[in-house]
C-alpha cells in the first residue's frame, strides 16, 4: 500500500511538473534558446493568481482565463523587443538576457509583494477524495489532470492546425520553413508567448499546491531544466517522460536521503544525464531507433 | 608617453593613491569601508572574469568557492589556528573542489554547462545548510576576532591588486591566447593544438583560489557567515554581473564593474530591500542588449568615433 | 619504397545506419600533394576529421610517422604533426589576422616559441608565406572570403605541422583566387610540407596533385596519377551519375 502511495503522488507530481516545463520545451524547440527566466514567469502565474485571489476573490481555478492570454501577449512583446535582437547572436549572451529578466520579474516580486510567504486558501485547496482507499487531495488531483490536458492539447494544436506544424517545421528547420512560406519571424512571437503563457499556466497551478516566495522558481527552474534535458530538450512528449522519470527518482530518493537534500536530486541527475545521454532518454532512443 | 607606459603609470598613481587613503583621508574609517568593498569585490569579479570572461565558461555558481574560503578559515578561527594557515587552506581547499566539479562539467557545452553551475551553487548551498556538525546550518558561524580594518583593507587591496595583475599578465600570454581562442570556438581551437579542457581547468582553479582568498577576507570582515550568505545564489549573480557591466573578458572591466556594483547597493539597499538586484537585472538586460562589452565597449565605441559595429559578438544568419 | 607519412588502415566511421568511410585504406606519401576527390556524401571531410581527430573511428588505425595516432585529440595530433584546415572557414572572429595564426604559433608542433614576441615573429613568417601581411593587424572578420582562407592556411602552418590537411580550400573562390591558392600550395609543399587536399574542383586537382584518391560512398574506387584516376570509368559515372552541379 505504502509503494502504491508513493507511485501515486509520484504520478501526481509528474504532472505538475510537466506543466511548469512545457513552456522551456516549446521556446528551445522553436527558437534554440533556454528560457532562464521560465522560473520567473512560473513564480508570476501564482503571484498573480494569489493577487486576483485576494483582491478581486477569483476563484484559483478561473485565474489561468486571465493568465493565459496576459501571459501570451507578454511573452510575445517580450519577444518582439528585446528576444528578437539576440536570437542571432551566440547562446551565452540569449541566456544572460533572459537571466536579466528572470532578475527582474523575481526582485519585482520582492518589491511589489514582498518577500512574505503567500499562499491561497479555499475550500478547493483542502479538499480531499478518497480512490480505492487512499486519500487524495483534490488540488493535487486536478493539477495532474491539468497537465495531461494540456500535453493532449498541445499535441492536437502542433500536429492538427496551420500554425501548430508551422510552428514544428521552423523547429526542425528554420530556413526549410521559410522557402515553404511561413513566417518565421511570427512564428517566433506566437512560440515564445505560448511558451510564456504556458509558464504562467504552471505557476498559476502551482499556486494551487505550494505556498510560494519570490524565490520559488529557482529550485523548480533546476527541475524543470532536469526535465526538458530528460526528455529530449524540444519533445512535448518527452517532457512528460522526464517529468515522471524525475518524479519518480525523487518519490524513491527520498526514502533513503533527509528531506531538504531531495531537491539536489533533480541536479544531479541533471548533470548525469547530460554528460552521458547528452540528447536526453528521448532523443537518445530516437536516434537508437533510426539507426 | 606610448598608450601601454600611460596605462602602466595610470596604475601606478592609483596604486599610491589607494594606499594613501588610510592616512590622508578625513572620514577614513567610512572611505576605508567602502574601498574595502570595491577592492574584494573587484577581486572577486576579476577571479570569476578569467573563467567567464577570458575562457567564455559562464558560471552562476562561482559562490561556492567564496563560501569554501569563508567557512575554512571561520571554522579554523574557532579551533585558534591561525590565518596565516586559514587562509591558503581555504584557497587550496576551494581549487580541489573546483577540479573535482570541473572534470564532470566541462564535458558540458556552453549554456548547458553554466546551467549545471546553477546546480553546483544551490548544491553546496544546501550541503552547507544541511552539514550542521561542520558548518552549524542555517544559523551560521561566528568568528571571535578581526584584524582591524586597515589591515582588512590591504589585504582586499593587495589581492584585488594581485588579481588584477594576474589578468594582465594571463591576457597576454600564451594561455591567454589558449582561453581566448577556447573562447571564441574551442573546436577550432583543439585543431589548432590547443588542449581546451586542461586549459579551462586550469583557469576554474585560479579563479577558484583566487575566490577562496577572498572568501576568507570576506568572512574576517563580517565576522558572521552564513549558508545563504556566502554559498547564495544573490552572491553568484554578482560575480557574474560585475564583469559584464565593466566589460567582459578584459583586464579592468571587472573592477570597473566592482566600483558600479559596490556604488549601486550602496545607494539602493538604503530604500527598498532588492532594489538593487532589481536595478542590476534591468542594467543586465540593457547591456546584453544594446552593448555588451559593458562600459569599457561603450568607452572604446566613444573612442572610435564610430557607430555601433554591426554584431560585437560573432553572430550565425538569425 | 619509404614508409608513408601518414597511412589509414581499415578506417570505419558509421553514423547510425549510414557508413560514412567504409574499411579504407591511404596511404599519403612524404612530400607529396595528395587529391582526395568524390561526389558530395562520400565522406572525403568525415575521413580528414578522423585523420585529424575531431572524431574518432568506429574501426581501423592512423598512423603518422611510425607513430598511431587513431583515436588521440585533435590537439594531440596538431602536437603530433598534422594540421586540419576547416571545409567552412573559423577564423577567431574577435582576434586579429595576426592573433588568429598566433595562436597556431603558440601550440602545435614543439618546439614552440617562448613568449609572444617570438610568437608573434612566427605568425608573421607564416602569414607572409600566404600573402597576407598587410592585413596583420585588421580584424579577421573583415577579411573577405579568399583572405580568410587564406588565413585559415596560415594559422594551421603556423602549427609547424608535417602534413597538412586542406578541406576544400578552393571552394567559393573566384579563378585569379584560385590560382593564387594552388601557387601556395605548390610553395608550401616545395618547403617541405605534405599535403592531402579534398577538392572538388577537378582541374585544380590535375594541375597541382601528384597523386589522387577518389572515394565514393565512403569507399576508395580508384586511386593513381590524376591521368588515370581522373578518366577512370567508375569515377566518371559516381560523378555524371549523381546530382554534382
Amino acid at each position: 500500500m505504502d509503494l502504491v502511495s508513493t507511485l501515486i503522488s509520484a504520478l501526481l507530481v509528474a504532472g505538475l511538473y510537466a506543466a511548469m516545463s512545457y513552456g522551456l520545451a516549446l521556446i528551445y524547440g522553436v527558437l534554440k534558446i533556454i528560457n532562464l527566466a521560465n522560473a520567473g514567469f512560473l513564480m508570476l502565474g501564482a503571484y498573480v493568481t494569489w493577487w486576483l485571489f485576494t483582491s478581486f476573490h477569483v476563484h484559483p481555478l478561473l485565474a489561468p482565463l486571465v493568465i493565459v492570454p496576459l501571459f501570451f501577449l507578454f511573452g510575445w512583446a517580450l519577444e518582439r523587443t528585446l528576444v528578437r535582437r539576440v536570437l542571432g547572436s551566440e547562446p551565452i549572451i540569449s541566456l544572460l538576457l533572459l537571466f536579466g529578466v528572470w532578475l527582474v520579474l523575481q526582485n519585482l516580486a520582492y518589491v511589489i509583494w514582498t518577500g512574505d510567504t503567500r499562499s491561497i486558501d479555499t475550500p478547493f485547496i483542502d479538499a480531499t477524495v478518497n480512490l480505492a482507499g487512499i486519500q487524495l487531495a483534490v488540488p493535487r488531483l486536478y493539477v495532474f489532470a491539468m497537465g495531461v490536458l494540456v500535453l493532449v492539447a498541445l499535441q492536437l494544436f502542433l500536429t492538427r492546425t496551420y500554425l501548430g506544424r508551422a510552428i514544428r517545421a521552423t523547429a526542425q528547420d528554420r530556413d526549410a520553413a521559410r522557402l515553404v512560406g511561413v513566417d518565421v519571424e511570427r512564428v517566433n512571437g506566437i512560440a515564445f508567448g505560448i511558451g510564456i503563457a504556458l509558464a504562467g499556466f504552471g505557476g498559476s497551478l502551482l499556486s494551487l499546491l505550494f505556498s510560494f516566495t519570490p524565490d520559488f522558481g529557482r529550485a523548480l527552474s533546476l527541475k524543470s531544466f532536469c526535465i526538458v534535458v530528460l526528455g529530449g530538450l524540444d519533445s512535448i512528449v518527452g517532457v512528460a517522460f522526464g517529468a515522471l522519470s524525475l518524479s519518480l527518482a525523487e518519490a524513491f530518493g527520498v526514502r533513503y536521503m533527509p528531506a531538504s537534500l531531495q531537491n539536489l536530486i533533480s541536479f544531479v541527475v541533471l548533470v548525469v544525464v547530460l554528460i552521458v545521454l547528452p540528447k536526453g532518454i528521448v532523443g537518445t532512443l530516437r536516434a537508437l531507433r533510426r539507426g | 608617453m606610448d598608450r601601454r607606459s600611460a596605462s602602466l603609470a595610470a596604475c601606478g598613481v592609483a596604486l599610491a593613491a589607494a594606499i594613501a587613503v588610510p592616512f590622508v583621508a578625513s572620514r577614513a574609517e567610512y572611505a576605508l569601508d567602502v574601498l574595502f568593498l570595491v577592492f574584494l569585490y573587484g577581486a572577486m569579479a576579476t577571479a570569476w572574469n578569467l573563467l567567464g570572461g577570458f575562457a567564455g565558461q559562464v558560471s552562476f555558481g562561482h559562490a561556492a568557492f567564496l563560501g569554501i574560503g569563508a567557512y575554512t578559515t571561520a571554522i579554523f578561527s574557532q579551533f585558534g589556528i591561525s590565518l596565516w594557515i586559514a587562509v591558503p587552506v581555504g584557497a587550496l581547499l576551494a581549487g580541489v573542489f573546483s577540479l573535482v566539479i570541473g572534470i564532470p562539467a566541462f564535458r558540458l557545452r556552453g549554456p548547458y554547462f553554466s546551467i549545471a553551475t546553477i546546480g553546483i551553487g544551490e548544491a553546496t548551498r544546501l550541503i552547507a545548510l544541511n552539514w550542521t556538525a561542520l558548518t552549524g546550518g542555517a544559523s551560521g558561524l561566528t568568528l571571535a576576532a578581526a584584524p582591524p580594518l586597515v589591515v582588512q583593507y590591504f589585504a582586499a587591496l593587495a589581492l584585488c591588486a594581485v588579481s588584477v595583475a594576474l589578468a594582465a599578465w594571463i591576457k597576454i600570454s600564451r594561455f591567454g591566447y589558449a582561453l581566448s581562442a577556447i573562447r571564441q570556438d574551442p573546436d577550432a581551437a583543439e585543431t589548432l593544438g590547443v588542449a581546451t579542457t586542461v586549459a579551462k581547468t586550469q583557469a576554474l582553479f585560479l579563479s577558484a583560489c583566487l575566490l577562496g582568498i577572498a572568501g576568507s577576507i570576506y568572512a574576517l570582515h563580517y565576522l558572521f557567515i552564513s549558508p545563504d550568505s556566502v554559498f547564495g545564489f544573490g552572491t553568484s549573480i554578482g560575480l557574474v554581473i560585475m564583469p559584464i557591466i565593466g566589460g567582459l573578458g578584459t583586464v579592468t572591466g571587472p573592477l570597473l564593474g566592482a566600483i558600479v556594483y559596490t556604488f549601486i547597493r550602496e545607494q539602493l539597499a538604503a530604500t527598498l530591500a532588492n532594489a538593487d538586484l532589481l536595478a542590476f537585472g534591468l542594467l543586465l538586460i540593457a547591456i546584453v542588449v544594446f552593448e555588451p562589452r559593458g562600459i569599457l565597449g561603450i568607452i572604446d565605441r566613444l573612442r572610435r568615433g564610430e557607430k555601433p559595429p554591426a554584431e560585437i559578438l560573432p553572430s550565425a544568419d538569425g | 619504397m619509404a614508409e608513408p607519412i601518414l597511412a589509414c588502415r581499415d578506417l570505419t566511421k558509421r553514423f547510425g545506419g549510414l557508413v560514412a568511410v567504409n574499411h579504407v585504406d591511404l596511404d599519403v606519401e612524404q612530400g607529396e600533394i595528395l587529391g582526395l576527390i568524390g561526389p558530395n556524401g562520400a565522406g572525403k571531410s568525415t575521413l580528414f576529421r578522423l585523420i585529424a581527430g575531431i572524431m574518432h573511428p568506429n574501426a581501423g588505425t592512423v598512423t603518422f610517422a611510425g607513430r598511431r595516432i587513431t583515436n588521440r585529440s585533435a590537439h594531440d595530433v596538431c602536437v603530433a604533426g598534422v594540421a586540419a584546415t576547416h571545409q567552412i572557414v573559423r577564423p577567431f572572429r574577435d582576434m586579429t589576422v595576426l592573433d588568429n595564426v598566433v595562436v597556431g604559433a603558440f601550440f602545435g608542433r614543439r618546439p614552440r616559441p617562448h613568449g609572444r614576441a617570438a610568437a608573434r615573429e612566427a605568425a608573421m613568417t607564416a602569414l607572409t608565406f600566404c600573402g597576407l601581411a598587410q592585413r596583420a593587424h585588421s580584424d579577421a572578420r573583415a577579411l573577405n572570403l579568399s583572405g580568410q582562407k587564406r588565413l585559415e592556411i596560415a594559422r594551421a602552418l603556423a602549427t609547424r605541422p608535417e602534413v597538412l590537411l586542406l578541406d576544400e580550400v578552393l571552394a567559393g573562390l573566384n579563378p585569379t583566387e584560385t590560382d593564387q591558392t594552388l601557387e601556395l600550395v605548390r610553395t608550401i609543399r616545395s618547403h617541405g610540407t605534405t599535403i592531402v587536399m579534398v577538392e572538388h574542383n577537378l582541374r585544380a586537382v590535375r594541375g597541382v596533385c601528384s597523386r589522387i584518391v577518389a572515394l565514393v560512398n565512403g569507399s576508395k574506387i580508384a586511386e593513381g596519377s590524376p591521368e588515370s584516376v581522373l578518366n577512370d570509368e567508375q569515377v566518371i559515372s559516381a560523378y555524371l551519375g549523381t546530382t554534382h552541379a
